[in-house]
């Protein structure tokens, strides 16, 4: 028997047939009993009546009475006993009648105690079905707990534990043949349901596959011919190749400056992409935070003279942060230039590093520029987005930089954010999880007094 | 200082050379593919060797390699890509190689080929 269903009905069955069978057995017996207990009342009235049999006083009525009983009797061999009771009684013979009676009594006795005996016989084997029906519901229902945990609960536990190996590791998953009843209906289920998602798993490891491909070819092709029109536009600006005509030299100029905000935009694009599809890990490193921060501020120097702008780094010697320093770079780069670009001239943008009250490593870029409105501050660092008031100016940018410089601050473990008032200026932070200090100074004693820079000297 | 260009782009390959002769002032022999670099590094030898990391024939990260297990090992090597996954980025790094990304400031390459050599500990011409 296979299905669970079945042998479960099976035990029901068993169980029932056997408490209809005995209970048919009982009213069997009990019948006997009540056909013993019947004989047994006649016996003592039949006695009683023949007892008080006086052969002195006959009466008609009690002879007729007797009569009556002997033809009950029929073919009983008491029925001759009793007739020659009957015989002697109409005889009115004392004599005989005594001699009668008590030989009728002394057979009686016999019948009387057969019919108790069998009248204790019935009695007991009423007694054993009733513990036998009784017993027979508690064995059934532990053939039915038998059952139940051998087929149902166990399959349940193995199927489970496929399940769990399922969720662990799909790829090395084995598919096991599943049993015949309602379980492996269950299992036959999750297989297909399994199967399903392997499908899809490798389906969507392809689409990942044809994703970074793309992203690959695409970096070329556009990077390639961007080297050649850039290194073109930059030797003849250069002036290596001879000098040119100045209204020549403005549109190359012009020309260049063009390609490097198409050369900024793709690699923003490109680095976009890339975190989208998560697919930018960083090289990690601990890199001295002045020399990274001096070579950063070097870079901008052009663009900030250009805005007649001054950048200020605090310096922070000593201090070493675990970063992946072109992306640490790429950050900073994006919120100075920023600052820059959104500055008054003559302003100044600040960089600061210290130590946060959890123990992270807090690096401001503040500024005096315009300032960013409640409503703008989450929304900037979406991609694409600028400052949608109004009054802001229209500043040549994509709206990436922001994007890009959040996603590669989370993948540095930290947080970025901002704090501005319209008008006011604005002040970019963004925290460091990993940072050590090689002097043992804490960077931000002042502000941290317990913990770190109790050595200090 | 003698370098090595291999570069398959012919555009990018005119406007390296010219970089590099016109702003650093170094001599230059190009190679249009990575077979053409292999034979031309075993033949000649150079200061320098600039790959390009995608070329037909044999790529840049593999003609490195080559070199490397013929013995060529003191020449430093520059990889130049347009591809600027970090994972070829390690292997241009694990090969002890530098990496410039393209596109470049050809005013600043040369700058760049100093710094790189400098952080090898090899000074420059
Ligand atoms: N320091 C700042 N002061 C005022 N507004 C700012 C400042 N920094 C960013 N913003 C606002 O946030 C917007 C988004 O900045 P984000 O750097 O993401 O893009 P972008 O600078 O416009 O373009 P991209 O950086 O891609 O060239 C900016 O356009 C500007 O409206
Ligand atoms: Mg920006």
């Amino acid at each position: 028997m296979s299905s669970i269903r079945a042998r479960l009905a099976m035990i029901v069955l068993l169980v029932v047939t056997g408490m209809a069978w005995f209970g048919q057995a009982s009213i069997r017996t009990y019948e006997d009993y009540d056909r013993a207990q019947g004989q047994i009342g006649d016996v003592l009235e039949l006695r009683a009546q023949v007892l008080f049999l006086d052969a002195t006083s006959y009466s008609p009525k009690l002879a007729g009475r007797l009569k009556e009983k002997r033809k009950e009797l029929g073919r009983d061999p008491r029925a001759n006993l009793l007739s020659d009771i009957i015989q002697a009684y109409n005889e009115k013979d004392p004599k005989a009648l005594r001699r009668r009676v008590l030989a009728f009594v002394d057979s009686e006795r016999r019948t009387l105690n057969d019919a108790l005996l069998r009248q204790r016989e019935a009695e007991r084997k009423l007694k054993q079905n009733a513990a036998v029906t009784a017993l027979l519901p508690l064995v059934g229902l532990f053939m039915l707990w038998l059952t139940v945990r051998a087929s149902v609960f166990r399959g349940i536990d193995r199927l489970s534990r496929r399940m769990m190996d399922f969720l662990v590791d799909r790829y090395s998953f084995q598919f096991s043949e599943p049993e015949s009843n309602e379980l492996g209906q269950l299992q036959r289920t999750f297989n297909s349901l399994a199967q399903r998602v392997i499908n899809n798993m490798d389906e969507l490891k392809s689409l990942d596959q044809a994703k970074s491909d793309f992203l690959s070819i695409t970096s070329h092709e556009l990077r390639t011919p961007m080297t050649s029109i850039k290194g073109s536009l930059s030797l003849l600006t250069s002036g290596v190749m001879g000098r040119l005509e100045p209204q020549a030299e403005k549109l190359l100029k012009i020309a260049e400056s063009e390609t490097d905000r198409l050369i900024r935009l793709i690699n923003d694009l490109l680095d976009l992409a890339k975190i989208e599809a998560g697919k930018l890990p960083l090289k990690g490193d601990w890199v001295n935070w002045d020399e990274m921060m001096h070579k950063t501020a070097q870079s901008l120097v052009g663009l900030a003279n250009a805005a007649k702008v001054r950048i200020a780094v605090q310096p922070r010697p000593g201090l070493e942060v675990y970063m992946d320093r072109d992306r640490m770079q790429q950050i900073l780069t994006n919120l100075v230039s920023n600052s820059i670009k959104f500055s008054p001239e003559d302003g100044t943008v600040s960089v600061f590093a210290s130590k946060t009250r959890n123990g992270e490593m807090l690096v401001q870029v503040q500024d005096q520029g315009i300032g960013i409105a409640p409503e703008d501050q989450e929304l900037i660092f979406q991609k694409f987005r600028q400052s949608s008031s109004p009054e802001s100016p229209i500043v040549k940018g994509t709206g990436l930089g922001l994007t890009i410089a959040r996603a590669l601050v989370e993948e540095h473990g930290g947080t970025i954010g901002v704090h501005s008032e319209k008008g006011k200026g604005a002040t970019f932070y963004f925290t460091l999880p990993k940072w050590r200090d090689q002097t043992g100074h804490s960077p931000d004693a002042d502000d941290v007094p317990a913990e770190r820079g109790r050595g200090a000297a | 200082m003698k370098i090595l260009l291999a570069e398959d782009d012919p555009n990018v390959s005119v406007i390296t050379q010219l970089c590099l002769e016109k702003i650093g002032g170094h001599a230059v022999t190009v190679a249009s593919d990575g077979a053409q670099a292999l034979d031309a590094a075993l033949k000649d030898g150079f200061d320098l060797i600039i790959l390009d990391g995608m070329m037909p024939k044999l790529a840049g990260l593999e003609v490195a390699r080559e070199l490397q297990s013929r013995g060529v090992t003191s020449t430093p090597i520059i990889f130049l890509s347009a591809k600027s996954e970090e994972k070829d980025i390690k292997q241009f790094l694990a090969l002890g190689a530098g990496f410039i990304g393209k596109p470049f400031d050809p005013q600043a390459i040369c700058g760049r080929i100093d710094e790189i050599l400098r952080e090898k500990g090899l000074a420059a011409s």
